[in-house]
């Protein structure tokens, strides 16, 4: 059995520290590992990274993060990065990583992801060069994703964006924006894959759980979605963990 | 005299929430009534969802705001979901 911890934007600033931190020192008692779902800090600036290596650091459990959009809203995704990574979290983008939890492997590739909407509703790389370069940044992240998802040897495989891969857990949010809120292109790299589980954030108003078109289970984990501190999901079971109630 | 509370202000203000660097909150929902527009979603402090009040009473004086916007808990979980 894996127990994977996981939220979403989480949007850290001076004003969140310690907001997170009782429920956070319980991980290690009911979970393995930590998974985040993009959108760590408000503007993505040195400062909010520090706030949230001081709120999400030294917790027991390994912490594995992507990303999100507010995260590079300052440019500094790199500084926020290397930030991050000096607190002993594990970054991810168009790569993978892999834990060896309880006796398994636990195996996470992660990727921002971005935009570009869904099946029936999807834009193209047609006309404008804007368009096109909107269209190809979705389809060069979604092969770096697919490409590490494949790439993983491991018991179970999870794979964490902060964009959405499916139209599902998007609803709840107006039809207009979903080409803003995820593409079907990162779905579509999750299906390439043996992923027992897919995780994303960024739909504040959407709904916690999908599936892809391949069967892949898919969860919102926005905080905003979830309502609490991390929701905690069980994979390669054996047995109910006793400190928490199975849903 | 409260002003028109037509479309352009709704999306002014989206923006405004969106793209003021002291706010950055892009899930800030904003209904339209008669006289006022009741502001819905949920942040992670309480000091942010009072600058988003700030920020709009200091945009646009005139309009009127009802202020539905909560904070998220952050409790720790009592179930697990399993996987399968």
């Amino acid at each position: 059995m894996i127990r994977i911890a996981a939220v979403g934007d989480v949007h850290v600033d001076k004003d969140v520290v310690g907001r997170y931190r009782p429920a956070l020192e319980q991980l290690p008692g009911v979970a393995d590992a930590l998974l985040i779902a993009g959108d760590l800090t408000r503007h993505g600036t040195v400062e909010e990274a520090r706030c949230m290596a001081q709120e999400f650091g030294d917790l027991g459990v390994p912490v594995v993060v992507v990303l999100g959009n507010h995260d590079h809203q300052s440019d500094q995704q790199d500084a926020v990065t290397g930030v991050l990574q000096d607190a002993g979290l594990v970054v991810l983008e168009g790569e993978g990583t892999v834990l060896e939890l309880n006796g398994h492997t636990l195996g996470i590739a992660g990727a921002k992801g971005f935009g570009g909407g869904f099946a029936g509703a999807c834009a193209s790389k047609f006309g404008e060069r804007e368009m096109k370069n909107f269209v190809g940044t979705t389809e060069a992240i979604a092969e770096r994703l697919g490409a590490a998802l494949r790439g993983l040897e491991c018991d179970a495989l999870v794979a964490l964006t902060h964009y959405a891969p499916v139209p599902e857990t998007l609803t709840g949010e107006p039809l207009e924006i979903y080409p803003f809120l995820g593409s079907y292109l990162l779905g579509q790299a999750i299906d390439s894959a043996p992923t027992a589980l897919a995780l994303h954030g960024h739909a504040h108003h959407g709904s916690e759980r999908g599936r892809t078109p391949g069967g892949v289970p898919v969860r919102n984990v926005a905080h905003p979605v979830i309502k609490q501190a991390y929701n905690v999901y069980q994979l390669l079971s054996d047995e109910v963990d006793a400190g928490l109630v199975s849903i | 005299m409260t002003p028109q509370l037509d479309e352009y202000v709704e999306a002014e203000i989206q923006r405004l929430l969106a793209e003021t660097g002291s706010v950055a909150e892009q899930g800030i929902t904003i209904a339209r009534r008669e006289h006022l527009i009741v502001l819905g979603g949920e942040v992670e402090s309480a000091q942010r969802r009072d600058e988003i009040c700030r920020q709009i009473n200091q945009h646009f004086p005139d309009v009127e705001i009802a202020c539905d916007i909560g904070i998220v808990r952050a409790q720790a979980p009592t179930e697990v979901e399993e996987i399968s």
